[in-house]
C-alpha cells in the first residue's frame, strides 16, 4: 500500500503548489514581501525597474510645493496622456491625404468618445508645451542647472526640442486647411537658409535649405509623402526619443543627488517630523566593494540620511497627485473646447493669415522680416545660449533658491521691465513705421537678414546681459537677466503673433477689424 | 504628505466626475439616439444604432439616415416622427446614392447642426429646400435650355395642345377626359434625358385616325388628337428637351439665358473673359465671403441674391454693373448659380448630359437666335437690343436701332460679332475666340433684324467711294464731331471712330448715311437735317468728314 501513499503525497503536493501558485507569482514578481513597512517599501522601490528611477528616499525639501511646482511631473503626466490617447487615435487614423481628414471626421462624429479622446490629446499636448517651458524656467531660476546637474540641463533642452517637434509633427495629421498651411509655413522656414545662399548666389551649388525642406516633406510640396513622414515622426520616432531622453532625465536626477536644494536646506526645514524614520540599521551586513564609485567621501554607513522620507508613499502621493491634477485639467479643457478641424486641405486656397502653431508664432513674427533669422538664426543662438548657461555660470551662491544668486529678485523684476519694454517698443515701432523693406524696397536681403527687429532685440538683450555681468561681477546675474528677457520677448512676440496679426500679417487690435474679402 | 494626499483625492474625484459626464454625453445625449428611440417598424421599435449609406462607387458615405431613418435601405416602413419619414420618390434613390451628393451638407456628421453644414469650417452647407434643385448641378448639365420667352412659349404650346390630358409632367396632368381612367400616355417628366422617337407625331396621328375609323366606342384615342402645326411641333420638341425632372432648375437656367451673363463670364468653356469664370461659382465657401452688407443669414443664397442686387457693395472693385433685375429673377439666378458646381465623381457616374456638353460639344442653350442673343449679348446690349448705360462705363450701343440696322449689311454684323472691337469691351465671338459657331452668329443676326424690324438696304456702291477734302473734313470734324467722338476719334460720349475694325469693315455709305441721317434714339443727330442748335452739313461736307475719318485707317489709333 505504500505506492498509493507516495502517489497521494505527490498529488497532494501538486495540488498544494497549484493552490499556492497565484500567491507565489506575486511573491516572485514583488520580491521582498508586501510593501507595508518602510523597509519593505524601500526594498520595493529599489527592486522595481520603473520605480528604481526614483531614489528610495526623498529629501523633504523636494516635497515642498514651492520647490518645483510639480511642473516636470506635469510635463511627464501630459506626455502620458498624449501617449494613451494617441495610441487610441491611431486605431482610427489613416495617414493619407483626404482620407486622413475623413478619418478625423469619423473620430469626431462616430468613434465612441473619439472626439473626447482627440480633445484630450490636443489639450494634453498644449499643456505639455506650456509645462515644459515653465519647468525649464523653474530649473533655471532655482539654479538647478548648476554642478552637478549641467548635463541634465542639456538633456532637458533635448526634451524641449523633442516636445516641440512632437507637437509640430502632429499638427499636419488632420489634413485640414489649418494643418496644411501651418506645415507649409513651417517647412518654408526650414528652407530659409536659401535666403543666405540666394543672396550669395550659390543656391545652385549648395542648398542646405532646400535639402532640409526636401527631407521634411519628401517632395516639393506638402502631400502624401509629407503626411506619412510627419506621421512616422509623430507616432514613432519622436515618442521613442522622448521616452529615452525622459528616462535618462529622471534617472540623472537621482544620480545627481536628487532635486536641487539650498545648502542650508536642512537648517531651514527644521527638525524632521515624527514620521521620518531611518530605515538603515546599525549593523550593516555588506562589504561595500563598489563604495569607490559612490559619490561623497564616505559611504553613509549606519547613518540614516537626515531629512529624507521614504519615497514610498510620500513622493508617490505627490507624483500621483500631480498626474491626476494634470489629467483633471486636460479632461476639463477637453470637455468644454473641441480641437479645431477646418476645411479639407486645399493647396489652391491659401489660408490668410496662415499661422504656425502658437508656440512658433513668436518666431513667425520675426520670420516676417527674415525667414532665416526668425526661423533658424535666432532659435539657434537661443539654444546655444541656453546650453552654455551651466558651463559659464560656475558659481554656487543662491543654488536651490528661487531667483537665487547676485541680483536676485530685484534684478529679475528689472529684467522683466527691460525684456517687455524692449520687445514692445520695437514691435510698436515696426507696426507703426514699417522696416527697411518698406522704406527702400530695393535693399539687399542680406542687410535685412542682419538688421531686423529680431536681431536688434537679441542684440539689446545681449548688451543688457553683459551690463549685468559687469555690474554684479557675476555670470549668474547676466544669465538671470538674459533668460528673463528672452522669456518676456518670447511672450510678447507670441501674444502679438497669436492675437494681433491678421491677413497678410498686418497688425489688428481684434479679429473683428480684419478686412472682409 | 497630507496636502499631497488631498490633492490626489480631490483631482481623482474630479477626473472621475468628468469621465462620468463624458460617458453620459456619449451614451445618452446624442440627438440621433432620441430620434431613433421613437421609431417603429412592423416588428416594433427599431434598434438604436448609427446608420449610414455607403456608396463605394461614388466614394461617398452619409450618416444622415441616423436621423432620417426611413431614407436608408430596408427601412422604408419606419414611422414614429416626422423626421423619420421616407423621401419622396426621386430618380436617384437616397438609399443608393446617399444624401449629400444632391443636397450637400456634411455627410460624415451625426449631429443636426454639423450635418446640415451651417457651421464654421464646412464649405458646402445643405441647400435650402427652395434651392434644392441646385444640387442637380453637381453632376448634371441641362442641355438645350431656351431663353425665358421661348421656354414660356414652348411650355404654353404643350399645354395649349392639351398634351397633359394623357401625359404626366412633374406630377401634373395625365387625366384623360372624358370618362376613362388616367395616364394613357407615358410620364414625360424625364423625356429630355431618356429621349424619344422622332416619329411620335405620325404615330399619334395614325392611332387617332384608327380610333376614329372604328366609330363605335369611346376609347381614349377617339377625338383626343388632331393635327399639330410644324411650328407648334418645334415648340413641343423644345419643351420636351427640357424635361429632366428638374423644372425649377430649367426655369432658372432659362432666366440665366435671358440675362446675357455669358457675355462676360465663362461657364464650362463658353462665354467671355471680362468677369470671373462661373463654372464652379456654386461651390463658394460661405465662410470666405463678405457678409457685412448682406441682410439676413450668412448663407450662400443670401449672398448671391445681394450680389445680384448690388455687385459692387459685396465684391471690392467689381466691374459688374447692377443689372436692375426683379426679385423673382434674382431668386432664379441665385438658384442657377448655386447649381454651378462640379463634383468629382468616377467616370462611370458622369451623366450623359454632362458628358455630351464636355466632350461632344452639345450646347447648354438652344441655338435659336433669340436664345443665343439672350445668353451672350443681352447683358450689355439689353434683352431688346436697346443698349445699356452703366455708371463708370462707356455706353453699350443700342444694336437693334433701326437706323443702324438699315445701314449695315449682315456681313458687317457678322464680322463685328466674329472679331469684336479691339480696344472696346466687345470681345471677339468667333468660334476660336469666343466659341460661337457660324450658324449661331447667323441666327443672332436674324434675331437682331427681327428686333429692329428692318432688313439691310442693298448698297449698290462699292465699300469705298468717297473722295472728299481731308483738310476740310478735319476742320469740320473738329467743329461738329469731336465733342462727342473725341478730337482724334478716340470716343467719349459717342463711340470711338478710330477703331481699326470699324474702319476696315464699315462702308463709306454707312458713314455717310449715319452722319447725314443720324441714329434715332441716340445722341447722334442727322447733320443733313436743318437744326437751330447745330450747323447743317451738306452731302459734300459729310463726304469730306468721311475722308478725314478714313485717314485714321491703318495708322495708330
Amino acid at each position: 500500500m505504500s505506492a498509493p501513499v507516495a502517489a497521494h503525497s505527490a498529488i497532494g503536493e501538486f495540488l498544494e503548489n497549484l493552490k499556492q501558485a497565484p500567491r507565489r507569482v506575486l511573491d516572485t514578481a514583488f520580491r521582498g514581501g508586501a510593501p507595508v513597512t518602510d523597509r519593505t517599501r524601500s526594498s520595493f522601490v529599489f527592486g522595481n525597474v520603473f520605480l528604481h528611477l526614483h531614489s528610495v528616499r526623498t529629501h523633504r525639501w523636494s516635497l515642498k510645493w514651492t520647490t518645483t511646482m510639480g511642473l516636470g511631473l506635469a510635463s511627464a503626466a501630459a506626455f502620458l496622456l498624449t501617449l494613451i490617447t494617441g495610441v487610441l487615435l491611431m486605431f482610427y487614423y489613416k495617414p493619407y491625404p483626404d482620407v486622413a481628414y475623413d478619418s478625423i471626421k469619423d473620430i469626431h462624429f462616430v468613434v465612441p468618445t473619439g472626439r473626447f479622446m482627440r480633445n484630450i490629446h490636443r489639450w494634453a499636448a498644449n499643456v505639455m508645451v506650456i509645462t515644459v517651458i515653465l519647468h525649464m524656467a523653474r530649473a533655471f531660476y532655482t539654479g538647478a542647472y548648476r554642478r552637478p546637474r549641467e548635463f541634465n540641463w542639456l538633456i532637458g533642452m533635448g526634451l524641449l526640442v523633442t516636445t516641440l517637434g512632437l507637437s509640430f509633427s502632429g499638427y499636419l495629421l488632420p489634413w485640414d486647411q489649418l494643418a496644411y498651411w501651418a506645415i507649409t509655413i513651417g517647412t518654408n522656414i526650414a528652407q530659409s537658409p536659401r535666403e543666405i545662399t540666394d543672396a550669395l548666389g550659390i543656391t545652385e551649388y549648395f542648398d542646405p535649405g532646400g535639402l532640409q525642406r526636401l527631407i521634411l516633406l519628401g517632395s516639393d510640396t506638402v502631400g502624401a509623402e509629407a503626411l506619412i513622414r510627419f506621421y512616422l515622426w509623430h507616432v514613432m520616432i519622436l515618442p521613442l526619443v522622448l521616452a529615452a531622453l525622459a528616462a535618462v532625465h529622471f534617472w540623472r536626477i537621482r544620480k545627481d543627488g536628487g532635486l536641487v536644494r539650498p545648502s542650508d536646506a536642512d537648517k531651514r526645514l527644521g527638525a524632521p517630523t515624527a514620521d521620518t524614520q531611518p530605515v538603515f540599521t546599525n549593523a550593516p551586513a555588506k562589504t561595500y566593494q563598489l563604495a569607490a564609485i559612490v559619490k561623497g567621501r564616505t559611504a553613509a554607513v549606519g547613518k540614516g540620511p537626515e531629512n529624507t522620507v521614504p519615497s514610498m508613499p510620500h513622493l508617490f502621493y505627490a507624483e500621483l497627485g500631480v498626474l491626476m491634477l494634470t489629467s483633471l485639467i486636460c479632461l476639463a479643457l477637453a470637455l468644454v473646447s473641441d480641437a479645431p478641424l477646418k476645411e479639407l486641405a486645399n493647396p489652391n486656397v491659401p489660408e490668410n493669415p496662415a499661422k504656425a502653431p502658437w508656440y512658433f508664432l513668436g518666431l513667425q513674427e520675426l520670420v516676417a522680416f527674415s525667414a532665416f533669422m526668425g526661423g533658424i538664426g535666432i532659435p539657434t543662438i537661443v539654444l546655444i545660449g541656453l546650453g552654455l548657461i551651466p558651463y559659464l555660470d560656475r558659481e554656487s551662491k543662491g543654488t536651490g533658491d528661487w531667483f537665487g544668486g547676485p541680483g536676485g529678485w530685484p534684478l529679475v523684476k528689472q529684467a522683466v521691465g527691460v525684456g517687455l519694454g524692449a520687445s514692445i517698443l520695437i514691435e510698436a515701432f515696426v507696426i507703426n513705421f514699417g522696416w527697411l523693406r518698406e522704406w527702400s524696397p530695393s535693399i539687399p536681403q542680406l542687410v535685412v537678414t542682419a538688421v531686423n527687429p529680431g536681431t536688434l532685440l537679441t542684440l539689446a538683450y545681449g548688451v543688457y546681459s553683459v551690463h549685468l555681468v559687469r555690474r554684479y561681477q557675476s555670470a549668474r546675474a547676466g544669465a538671470l537677466g538674459l533668460f528673463t528677457c528672452f522669456l518676456c520677448g518670447f511672450t510678447v512676440l507670441t501674444v502679438i503673433g497669436t492675437y494681433f496679426r491678421g491677413p497678410n500679417w498686418v497688425f489688428y487690435w481684434s479679429p473683428a477689424d480684419w478686412p472682409k474679402h | 504628505m497630507k496636502k499631497n494626499k488631498h490633492l490626489l483625492l480631490g483631482s481623482s474625484i474630479g477626473c472621475l466626475v468628468l469621465l462620468l459626464m463624458a460617458a453620459i454625453e456619449e451614451n445618452f445625449r446624442k440627438q440621433w439616439r432620441g430620434i431613433q428611440a421613437a421609431g417603429q417598424n412592423d416588428d416594433g421599435p427599431i434598434s438604436v444604432q448609427l446608420r449610414q449609406i455607403v456608396n463605394p462607387g461614388l466614394r461617398h458615405s452619409d450618416r444622415c439616415i441616423s436621423c432620417h431613418v426611413s431614407m436608408g435601405a430596408g427601412d422604408a416602413n419606419v414611422t414614429g416622427a416626422r423626421i423619420l419619414r421616407t423621401h419622396r420618390p426621386v430618380v436617384h434613390d437616397p438609399a443608393e446614392y446617399g444624401c449629400t451628393i444632391c443636397h450637400a451638407g456634411q455627410g460624415l456628421a451625426t449631429e443636426k447642426e454639423d450635418a446640415h453644414g451651417d457651421v464654421q469650417f464646412w464649405p458646402s452647407p445643405m441647400f435650402p429646400a427652395r434651392y434644392a434643385y441646385a444640387g442637380c448641378g453637381a453632376c448634371h448639365t441641362p442641355l438645350d435650355v431656351p431663353n425665358r420667352d421661348l421656354l414660356g412659349r414652348a411650355k404654353g404650346a404643350f399645354e395649349r395642345l392639351d398634351c397633359l390630358a394623357c401625359h404626366r409632367v412633374d406630377g401634373r396632368g395625365g387625366t384623360i377626359r372624358p370618362g376613362g381612367g388616367g395616364m394613357e400616355g407615358p410620364d414625360l417628366s424625364r423625356i429630355g434625358i431618356a429621349g424619344y422617337k422622332t416619329d411620335w407625331y405620325e404615330k399619334h396621328l395614325e392611332l387617332s385616325r384608327k380610333a376614329e375609323a372604328k366609330a363605335a366606342g369611346n376609347g381614349p384615342w377617339k377625338n383626343s388628337f388632331a393635327a399639330v402645326s410644324e411650328a407648334d411641333r418645334r415648340l413641343v420638341a423644345t419643351y420636351l428637351a427640357t424635361l429632366v425632372s428638374a423644372p425649377r432648375l430649367i426655369e432658372a437656367k432659362a432666366v440665366f439665358h435671358s440675362t446675357g451673363c455669358l457675355g462676360c463670364h465663362k461657364v464650362s468653356g463658353a462665354g467671355g473673359d471680362e468677369g470671373p469664370e462661373l463654372t464652379r461659382a456654386g461651390e463658394k465657401d460661405p465662410g470666405q465671403l463678405n457678409f457685412v452688407p448682406v441682410p439676413g443669414k450668412a448663407t450662400l443664397d443670401n449672398w448671391l441674391a445681394e450680389h445680384f442686387r448690388s455687385p459692387g457693395s459685396l465684391v471690392a472693385e467689381s466691374k459688374m454693373p447692377a443689372l436692375g433685375l426683379s426679385e423673382a429673377d434674382i431668386d432664379k439666378l441665385t438658384l442657377y448659380v448655386m447649381s454651378l458646381r462640379r463634383m468629382d465623381v468616377p467616370a462611370s457616374y458622369v451623366p450623359r448630359d454632362r458628358m455630351n456638353a464636355a466632350r461632344f460639344g452639345a450646347r447648354e442653350f438652344t441655338t435659336d437666335g433669340a436664345t443665343v442673343y439672350g445668353v451672350f449679348c443681352a447683358g450689355c446690349h439689353g434683352l431688346e437690343g436697346q443698349g445699356r448705360r452703366a455708371p463708370g462705363m462707356a455706353a453699350f450701343p443700342s444694336i437693334a436701332n433701326s437706323d443702324f440696322l438699315s445701314r449695315v449689311e449682315d456681313e458687317f454684323l457678322a464680322n463685328t460679332i466674329r472679331s469684336g472691337r479691339p480696344g472696346r469691351r466687345m470681345p471677339p465671338w468667333g468660334e476660336k475666340e469666343g466659341g460661337l459657331r457660324p450658324e449661331e452668329i447667323q441666327a443672332v443676326i436674324r434675331h437682331l433684324r427681327s428686333l429692329g424690324g428692318v432688313e439691310a438696304r442693298p448698297d449698290s456702291k462699292p465699300a469705298r467711294w468717297v473722295s472728299g477734302n481731308k483738310e476740310e473734313g478735319r476742320q469740320l470734324f473738329a467743329a461738329s464731331c469731336s465733342g462727342c467722338h473725341g478730337a482724334k476719334g478716340e470716343g467719349g460720349e459717342g463711340p470711338a471712330l478710330n477703331n481699326q475694325v470699324l474702319l476696315s469693315k464699315a462702308t463709306d455709305t454707312y458713314f455717310v448715311e449715319t452722319i447725314g441721317k443720324g441714329r434715332r434714339g441716340t445722341g447722334m443727330a442727322g447733320f443733313e437735317e436743318p437744326s437751330t442748335v447745330r450747323r447743317t452739313l451738306t452731302r459734300l461736307e459729310i463726304e469730306s468728314i468721311v475722308s478725314f475719318i478714313r485717314s485714321w485707317e491703318g495708322g495708330k489709333s
